[in-house]
């Protein structure tokens, strides 16, 4: 398992960049992390020409706030992320996620513009993005793109990034302080992709939902929103809601796979009593706050 | 109780958890394992692998692949036809079964059939030419299942069918009585699946040709002895002329028992290019080319009386052995030893093993496992079934101490095993009460609590006949005072370096420190079959213990000779010599040992100089291990994932030379059981491609998914030399029922059956569902 | 295929190197470095055996580039036990706890448990076990490596 021949460049400047990936025409990987793309190589199911690695661009890594957003770096390592105290207080449901992410050794290294560029269905930040309304920002040579999270995740590894677009930043919009977070897998062994992955923001406002967010990874071709969800949460009593029914909507708007690891019908399953059980608990936590 | 060494010497180190001789060369990163191994014109093997599971090669084109900068050779089977390769498939020498050739010939018969190798100046360029390597397949439909094997077209020339041995009792009329009359009649069908062995370091060889037809071979294998042996008989070389080195081996499990087809393409490679070879296997090949194992379905059917005594068992087995398996049979032995340490009056069967078009099978730590899976896990099948606590049920049928020796149905004698007390250790360590107690609130609050036991004995040693039967050791007792033990057993883990030194440092009297194993070179020592079987400890132990002695006896000469004692009186203790009764007469066998070397004239007359010994020891056929194990685990309902909260190992696998390696023993083989309820599995899909090719679908149990294991150890000595019986696979084999049966437990609720394996999360809901509805 | 000449500091010994675009850290560091401590098991970042740390980081090397460590400090297995031979607490506490049997994925786990309690650091039990679930052992059950991560959260370890 050694990787097919290829070019290399480390460029210091997010210009330099994505100049080189302007000129490779496609013929290219973006080495961040490596977690996924050094297994891809070594397996020569990926064999670019060139790769580009960014990890000595100093403007691609760090935690800032900005817009009522908390703005993370590319190459922003997920072990960073998992200790940093903005995210922490301002994305916690990002600090969730994290710790769900891969194991020690990989976390050192990966990242979080890796992970987004991946869209791996099954992962947890595509998810985590996707539910909490997060905007990846993405260079080329032709200048910068926001895009929503809701636009950018199309198919199985298939983003709305072009071939020459750099992901420099994912912004995660800050939700109020005291909304209540899930972030809950089942997975074979604790690290692994999930079978099952669940992501929930409720904001309860006089005992009555005024926003929700609600995804899935590993129940679809990609990380998977049910809009019918929280538009049926939104503006419901905290207490008294039909759960079951409001899960059996949630995971209706799911499309998961069947694989080696789980069933199609496993996962549908699961998926509705995670659902319930999380978001019931939440809220009983949240009544008793 | 503890047991002395024969001789009357005072046991110091067998029985202590003496710390491993191996570990600080490990921890430190100075371990020499095959890849570590370079040498100076060394070039690397890549294979070009079939990606079709049955396939005519039309054409091959080698041109582009040998015209890369850096490429040395390709070969294919054509290159290596003058030198007559056709592979023994099994250790002990050529057995029935397939013509089995290096690289393919005309056909390939499984995904990954080595095709070609491409010999290059290193690895990377090596797969760079195996990529150019042009092969032009005619796909043919393949043979994947049993069920297809049974009337799928043959996979291997010249056979009619694809039956690779089949095996049955004679047809017994009084069996078919007790069925007919039996009150109670238990059936069950259990499917395991097909498992890889995953050693974490792979398989690989390092070729050195030099001289005249001599070669080095630095191999990842089980004995060094045993592989120069397979290579010398298959390349037609004197065996002296083969030298094996296996320093390190990150793990075999049964799979590096032989070198197989790639290793011998890299001998034969390094053989036309005159220049020393390595190939080491990488994971994606581990995965998917290297042998495998299990894949077995067996249909039971058991006859008990009305007080649940066993009357009769009647199986059905069929085993999936691939395409080349390392040994040509159907697991008779698991057959044999069904009825395990039961008294079961009858036993018939009928066992068949299939070829296919997969990877084919080689034996893992415990190859006949599947004895003990189903009829444990029937066992508590029958117990629901009448109506009884699986726990009576297997008391009622328990052989005591007064019930042996106990002749088996298949003809095996059983002697000097505790199931019924290490069955009460476990039990007891358990709490059975208190944890019913808890498992009924739990049910009350929908937490499925599942308390699962599985008791077996198991055949150590395996001296019936063949390679297995003997194992060599020579003592050396240096002039100045240390000793070295070569010895032909072989160390993938097993700490053997440190548990011979112990065995020898007892006899000789000598502190632990003072002796060093040697057990890493064919040219080293005598013949011996390493490991496999779980022989080491008696066969090897056994050989050490008496060369050690016949030295021990020699020191004790020479010390009486000097100090006109009777050899009686001598006494040697921490390398101190001393006569009983006499306080002023104090030597050290550092002392005796340089005169037996250099002052001739003080031994007596006509005494041998020198302070070696040798000895071939000839352990009893087979001895017997066992052991009842407890797994206390939580199911839960809602996601059918099984946490483990407790594991109970209650052993006796008689004298332990050392608790901790003993230990580590069964919690390997454990957490290698656990891995295939839970997670392990090799699968191919219906195009005969397999779907776990890494360790991301590959799963093997992390620190996570295993419990804290909590050990009873009961020691009843065997009659082999120094009271040992082996260890190495008992873990494996009674792991696997022991957590089946503790989710059947807390799925008892359910109704569940748990016969189908591995118990994926996805499945353990279906059987919940399934008892819901039913 | 670009070559790129790189200067990696191992175990605090600078090593200079010519190296291919595609060769992994941990080819480097066994091939170029002689640092054959480390083991490959897998090469595609599951099974932990590679594990070295780089500027103090447990991290896998099949997963990084060597010319990515161009400048960095990597610290290998080689690199922990004291010149006069005492073992780092991390070896002693396996050692002491038969944390191995075959070996091959040891030094991985040492350089875990290593990076995880380096400056003084007492990590618990459990972020201990949570890190070592990066890591894949066939031989021993995890039984004696969960003993010694113990050790170390306890600071019982020599």
């Amino acid at each position: 398992m050694k990787a097919a021949p290829f070019d290399y460049v480390v460029p210091d400047t997010i210009e330099e960049a994505v100049q080189h990936l302007a000129d490779a025409a496609g013929d290219v990987s973006i080495l961040a992390g490596g977690q996924t793309l050094m297994p891809l190589l070594a397996l020569r199911m990926a064999t670019p020409s060139l790769i580009v690695d960014i990890n000595r661009i100093a403007a691609l890594s760090g935690v800032s706030r900005a817009e009522g957003a908390v703005r993370i770096g590319a190459t922003t390592r997920q072990a960073q992320i998992l200790a940093d105290p903005t995210v922490a207080a301002h994305a916690p449901g990002l600090t969730k996620a994290t710790a769900l992410v891969g194991h020690h050794q990989t976390r050192n290294r990966g990242t979080i513009g890796g992970s987004i560029s991946l869209a791996e269905p099954a992962a947890e930040y595509p998810a985590t993005a996707l539910t909490l309304g997060a905007v990846i920002e993405a260079r080329s040579a032709r200048g910068v793109r926001r895009i929503a999270a809701d636009d950018f995740f199309l198919g199985p590894y298939t983003t709305a990034l072009e071939p020459e677009e750099l992901v420099t930043a994912v912004h995660f919009p800050e939700w109020p302080a005291g909304t209540r977070l899930i972030v809950e897998e089942v997975a074979r062994r604790p690290g692994d992709f999930a079978l099952v992955g669940f992501v929930c923001a409720l904001v309860v406002e006089g005992g009555r939902i005024s926003r929700a967010g609600v995804g899935w990874f590993g129940m679809g071709p990609t990380p998977m929103r049910s809009r019918k969800a929280e538009q049926a949460l939104t503006g419901q009593s905290a207490t008294g809601l039909d759960l079951a029914g409001i899960a059996a909507l949630a995971v209706s708007e799911t499309d998961p796979m069947e694989d080696g690891h789980a069933s199609a019908a496993y996962r549908r399953k699961v998926a509705g009593r995670i659902f319930q059980r999380t978001v019931g608990q939440a809220l009983a936590e949240q009544r008793a706050a | 109780m503890s047991a002395s060494p024969p001789g009357g010497v005072a046991a110091r180190f067998v029985g202590q958890r003496v710390p491993r001789k191996e570990d600080r060369r490990l921890l430190v990163g100075r371990g020499l394992y095959v890849d570590d191994v370079v040498l100076a014109g060394m070039l690397e093997a890549a294979f070009v692998r079939s990606p079709h599971a049955r396939a005519r090669i039309k054409s091959l084109d080698l041109e582009a692949a040998r015209a890369l900068p850096g490429v040395r050779a390709v070969y294919t089977a054509a290159d290596f036809a003058h030198f007559g390769l056709d592979l023994f498939n099994s250790f002990a020498g050529r057995g029935s079964g397939p013509t089995v050739r290096t690289l393919a010939d005309g056909h390939v018969r499984y995904v990954g059939d080595p095709v070609a190798i491409v010999v290059a100046d290193n690895r990377y360029i090596a797969e760079d030419g195996a990529g150019l390597v042009m092969v032009d397949y005619e796909a043919e439909d393949p043979v994947v299942t049993i069920a297809q094997a049974r009337d799928g077209a043959p996979v291997h020339d010249g056979y009619t069918d694809n039956v690779g041995v089949a095996a049955a009792t004679p047809d017994d009329p009084e069996i078919a009585a007790i069925f007919a009359s039996a009150k109670h009649v238990v059936t069950g069908t259990i499917r395991h699946q097909r498992q890889a062995h995953v050693s974490m370091e792979t398989r690989g060889i390092v070729v050195a040709p030099h001289g005249e037809g001599e070669l080095t071979l630095h191999l990842s294998c089980q004995s060094p002895h045993m592989a120069a042996r397979y290579v010398s008989l298959l390349f037609d070389l004197p065996e002296t002329s083969v030298k094996v080195l296996s320093k390190d081996v990150g793990g075999a499990f049964g799979l590096k028992i032989q070198p197989w087809r790639e290793e011998v393409a890299a001998i034969a490679a390094s053989l036309k290019l005159r220049r020393p070879v390595k190939w080491i296997e990488d994971r994606l090949e581990n995965l998917t080319s290297a042998s495998q194992a299990r894949e077995q379905e067996i249909t039971i059917k058991l006859a008990l009386d009305a007080e649940g005594l066993l009357l009769a068992a009647d199986l059905d087995y069929a085993c999936n052995v691939g395409c080349y398996p390392h040994s040509n049979d159907c697991n008779t032995f698991a057959m044999m030893l069904f009825t395990g340490a039961y008294r079961v009056p009858k036993l018939a069967y009928r066992a068949v093993s299939y070829y296919s078009n997969t990877v084919g099978q080689a034996a893992y730590r415990g190859p006949w496992a599947m004895e003990s899976l189903a009829r444990e896990t029937m066992m508590d099948v029958a117990a629901r079934q009448i109506g009884i606590d699986p726990l009576v049920l297997r008391e009622r049928n328990l052989m005591t101490a007064a019930d042996q020796p106990y002749a088996m149905p298949s003809g095996m004698v059983v002697h000097g095993v505790t199931p019924c007390e290490t069955l009460e250790l476990a039990l007891a360590k358990v709490d059975v009460p208190a944890f019913r107690a808890e498992q009924a609130r739990g049910r009350a609050e929908g937490r499925y609590l599942g308390l699962g036991v599985a008791v077996y004995v198991e055949p150590t040693t395996m001296a019936m006949g063949g390679p297995f039967s003997t194992d060599s050791a020579h003592v050396r007792l240096d002039p100045s005072g240390k000793v070295s033990v070569v010895v032909s057993t072989h160390s993938q883990g097993h700490g053997t370096q440190t548990t011979m030194a112990q065995i020898a440092a007892d006899q000789l009297g000598v502190d632990v420190a003072d002796v060093t194993v040697l057990e890493d070179d064919s040219s080293r020592g005598g013949f011996g079959p390493g490991a496999g079987g779980s022989r080491q400890a008696v066969s090897g132990g056994g050989a050490v213990s008496h060369a050690s002695r016949i030295l021990a006896d020699k020191v004790k000469a020479i010390a009486a000779h000097m100090h006109n004692a009777n050899p009686a009186d001598i006494r040697i203790e921490g390398g101190q010599i001393s006569v009983a009764g006499v306080a002023e007469v104090s030597t050290t066998v550092q002392a005796i040992a340089e005169a037996a070397y250099f002052t001739l004239d003080r031994l007596p007359p006509g005494m041998e100089p020198g302070m070696e010994a040798q000895y071939r020891y000839r352990p009893p056929p087979i001895v017997f291990s066992n052991a009842a194990h407890a797994c206390v685990c939580e199911v839960s309902a809602e996601t059918g994932v099984v946490k483990i909260l407790r594991w109970i190992a209650s052993e006796d696998c008689g004298v332990m030379i050392n608790p901790a390696i003993v230990e580590g023993q069964i919690a390997g083989g454990v957490v290698q059981g656990i891995g295939g309820v839970l997670l392990e599995e090799i699968a191919y899909d219906a195009y005969g491609n397999p779907t776990a090719v890494t360790f991301k679908d590959y799963m093997i149990p992390t620190i996570h998914d295993v419990p804290e294991i909590e050990y009873c150890h009961i020691i009843t000595p065997s009659d082999s030399e120094g009271g040992f019986k082996g260890v190495g696979e008992g873990g494996a084999i009674i792991a696997p029922p022991t957590m089946v049966n503790a989710i059947a437990d807390a799925l008892a609720p359910f109704g569940a059956r748990c016969l189908d394996l591995p118990l994926t999360p996805t499945k353990i809901l279906e059987l919940i569902e399934a008892g819901e509805k039913g | 295929m670009s070559q790129h000449s790189i200067e990696v500091t191992v175990n605090g010994e600078a090593v200079r190197a010519e190296v291919e675009a595609r060769r992994t850290l941990g080819d480097f560091l066994r091939i170029d470095a002689g640092r054959t401590g480390l083991h490959l098991g897998c090469e595609h970042g599951v099974c932990g055996a590679c594990t070295v740390m780089v500027d103090g980081l447990a991290v896998r090397s099949c997963l990084m580039l060597a010319v990515q460590a161009n400048g960095r400090d990597v610290v290998t297995v080689e690199g922990l036990a004291h010149a006069d031979g005492t073992l780092h607490p991390a070896q002693q506490a396996m050692k002491d706890e038969y944390g191995l049997q075959c070996g091959f994925c040891t030094p991985g786990i040492v350089m875990t448990l290593a990076a995880l309690t380096a400056d003084g650091a007492r990590p618990t039990e459990a972020a201990l076990r949570d890190a070592l679930s990066g890591h894949l052992c066939r031989c021993t059950g995890y039984q004696g490596i969960l003993r010694a991560a113990r050790r170390l959260a306890q600071g019982t370890a020599a």
